[in-house]
């Protein structure tokens, strides 16, 4: 689908037309070790210590559910954990990071890659003039379409809602139609039977201060796990090596993704597992039914395809699929 | 994570569709490489293609829409296809524009709709539910659909909205114009007989092309041909029409030069058969150029701007001696 510019047989290329897709390394699993509010970080080192220890087990038995490999290989597992930089920032990198590490530690788990959500949402400050993430996949969303869809519908970017199937209809006010304007229920496309319908809000405020939501930046982070974002065909969110002893004063200082552990499996994985506390349960909804309509780039999902089926390790070809969950007791 | 279905290999369609709408870049004067990609940046992530040779011409990325409907059919069978239709802008020379919205079809599909991730992995397929009836579709097609129907126009035009819409586009026009809609389907060619194109202009700008092509032509580069074929249709229609409205006998010199000026600054120089068209494709155009002849028409209505404007000029300056010798 490389489109109008001839590339076979012909005497004359030029390479402006055509940029190549880079690759990216791949673990097996990305493993992601919860997520809290600014606020719960608030709440002291207890808090954390408890997080950990709750999410200990269930870590133990997503690594273990992964094996075996063909041919006796262990698998390649690497474990992340984004802050919450964008909603708000109660406290600096240097005063927030270091406990956290500590309470990870205390119950055996180690972070390996570090991540801030503004990551997911700003532009790349490694690569000046590159495009947010959040945007990219804004213009990526192609909408699943309720049947009856003949191709005149407004765009998703300038609703900033995406659904999962059909809304009610609007309804008149006129009195005179009273008699015919019967509610109309939503409905879900695909549903088993009866219907379970969301409504995403993707952003809001005007397109050059929008505000993402906190459930499509939690899409982007899924597909920048899946190593399935490129920018103008380079690879995003490549983690930096960071010493865990000196976070700076200032989240802006701190590289979008941080590799705190040398010689830790690739950021980038497979298929990924998030342990989380319940109450994100609705977001990663929204997670699945904005996952279900990104279109990605053929190239990159052939570059995932081959390489996994290099190592035998066949993957789903729905992105959804490549997800998974756990929500533990007392998270 | 089990052993499911990996990444597809896609069915070989055997029917692709398309529109092409063509129109002058709404804006003074043609814009350069850069505004072009601004105006043709439809994603964030991914680069417009720009090709500087033969001529300027700049290429936006495919967009998706996604539709479950019926296919318009010339026999009124009731075929229902899931999936995504593509649409791409083209700029020529900073001065044209034209959107496509195109899809190509499988013979055959699932009995019931797939999960959406099975078409997003098949970018500008529509999946037919059971069995496609080509020829059916593609006549269907290119009469028009009826409401309830695919309506594949529509995403072209919204396409050419989303780009009129760009704030650096001033609408202020050198020259009026008309756009124009290319309707166009494609069928393999039955196997031993050769490629062929027929081109029918019918009423209100539409133009339809059906197509019988070597198996395996990529729709993309199908739509390239059809957009090649509709840019200088368009030429053609509208350097006649503006020739057409001109009494060029007249002695109205400034009424005259209002007219064939625009077209010598703007429009002249755009004829450019073929300029980037898989070479398989290629050879269609030739027919073309035996009946009606496009390029020869071309050539006689540009010598026929030069041949007025060089009159023009000639009186002009006879005039003006005359003038002078008078005024002694």
């Amino acid at each position: 689908m490389k489109g109008a510019l001839p590339d076979e047989g012909t005497p004359f290329r030029e390479t402006s037309a055509e940029p190549p897709t880079a690759s990216v390394p791949f673990s097996h699993l990305s493993l992601e070790l919860g997520h809290l509010y600014m606020e719960d970080f608030a709440d002291g080192p207890a808090r954390l210590a408890r997080h950990f220890a709750a999410v200990r087990p269930w870590a133990d038995a997503v690594r273990a559910g992964v094996g075996p490999l063909p041919g006796g290989r262990r698998p390649r597992i690497s474990t992340c954990f984004l802050v919450d930089d964008y909603f708000s920032r109660l406290a600096t990198p240097a005063e927030l990071v270091p406990p956290l590490l500590a309470a990870a530690r205390e119950a055996g788990l180690a972070i390996d890659y570090l991540a801030r959500e503004s990551g997911c949402a700003a532009p790349d400050p490694a690569r000046p003039g590159s495009a947010p993430l959040a945007e990219s996949v804004l213009h990526r969303l192609v909408e699943s379409p309720p049947p009856g869809s003949t191709g005149y519908r407004p765009p998703v970017g300038r609703t900033g809602w995406l659904t999962n199937g059909r809304r009610t209809p609007s309804r008149r006010t006129s009195a005179a139609l009273d008699a015919s304007d019967v509610w109309q229920p939503p409905s879900e496309t695909l549903a088993r039977g009866h219907s379970v319908f969301m409504d995403v809000e993707l952003f809001s405020g005007p397109e050059d201060d929008r505000t993402w939501s906190c459930a499509f930046l939690a899409s982007v982070w899924q597909l920048a796990r899946l190593g399935l974002l490129r920018d103008n065909g380079r690879a995003v969110l490549t983690p930096v090596a960071w010493d865990p002893a000196a976070f700076p004063a200032d989240w802006d200082a701190l590289p979008p993704v941080v590799q705190l552990t040398p010689g830790a499996a690739p950021f980038t994985a497979y298929g990924t597992c998030s342990v989380l506390p319940g109450r994100f349960l609705p977001v990663e909804h929204a997670v699945r039914v904005v996952l279900d309509q990104v279109q990605l780039e053929p190239d990159v999902l052939d570059q995932v395809a081959r390489r996994s089926a290099a190592e035998e390790y066949p993957l789903p070809a729905g992105v959804v699929e490549r997800t998974s969950y756990v929500f533990p007791p007392g998270l | 994570m089990g052993a499911q279905e990996s990444t597809p290999r896609p069915a070989r369609p055997v029917l692709a569709c398309g529109e092409v709408r063509t129109c002058l870049l709404p804006t003074r004067d043609a814009v350069d490489e850069r505004a072009a990609e601004t105006l043709l940046r439809l994603r964030a992530d991914e680069r417009v293609r720009v090709s500087r040779r033969p001529n300027r011409c700049a290429v936006s990325p495919d967009v998706l829409t996604g539709v479950d409907c019926r296919l318009p059919t010339a026999n009124g069978a009731k075929v229902r296809a899931i999936g995504t239709v593509a649409a791409r802008a083209v700029l020529t020379e900073g001065r044209v524009l034209q959107s496509t919205a195109y899809f190509a079809a499988p013979a055959d599909g699932p009995d019931s709709r797939r999960p959406w991730g099975y078409y997003l992995v098949r970018p500008g397929l529509l999946v037919p539910v059971g069995r496609l009836p080509a020829a059916a579709v593609a006549e269907g097609f290119l009469a028009g659909h009826r409401p309830e129907e695919l309506d594949v126009g529509s995403v072209a035009e919204s396409l050419l909205a989303r780009i009129s819409r760009a704030e650096l586009l001033d609408y202020d026009t050198p020259l009026n114009t008309a756009s124009t809609v290319l309707r166009w389907a494609a069928r393999p060619a039955p196997a031993g007989s050769e490629p062929s194109l027929r081109f029918t202009v019918g009423e209100e700008g539409l133009r339809t092309v059906a197509l019988r092509l070597p198996e395996g032509t990529a729709p993309a580069a199908v739509a390239g041909l059809c957009e090649d074929l509709a840019l200088h249709d368009w030429l053609l229609t509208t350097v006649g029409d503006k020739l057409d409205g001109v009494r060029l006998g007249t002695d109205d010199q400034a009424a005259v030069r209002k007219v064939l000026g625009p077209l010598v600054d703007h429009l002249l120089h755009l004829w450019m058969p073929r300029a980037r068209l898989e070479r398989v494709l290629s050879g269609l155009w030739d027919a073309l150029e035996e009946t009606p002849g496009f390029t020869r028409q071309w050539d006689a209505l540009a010598q026929r701007i030069r041949d007025q404007l060089a009159l023009r000029a000639l009186l002009a300056r006879r005039e003006a001696l005359d003038a002078r010798l008078t005024a002694r």
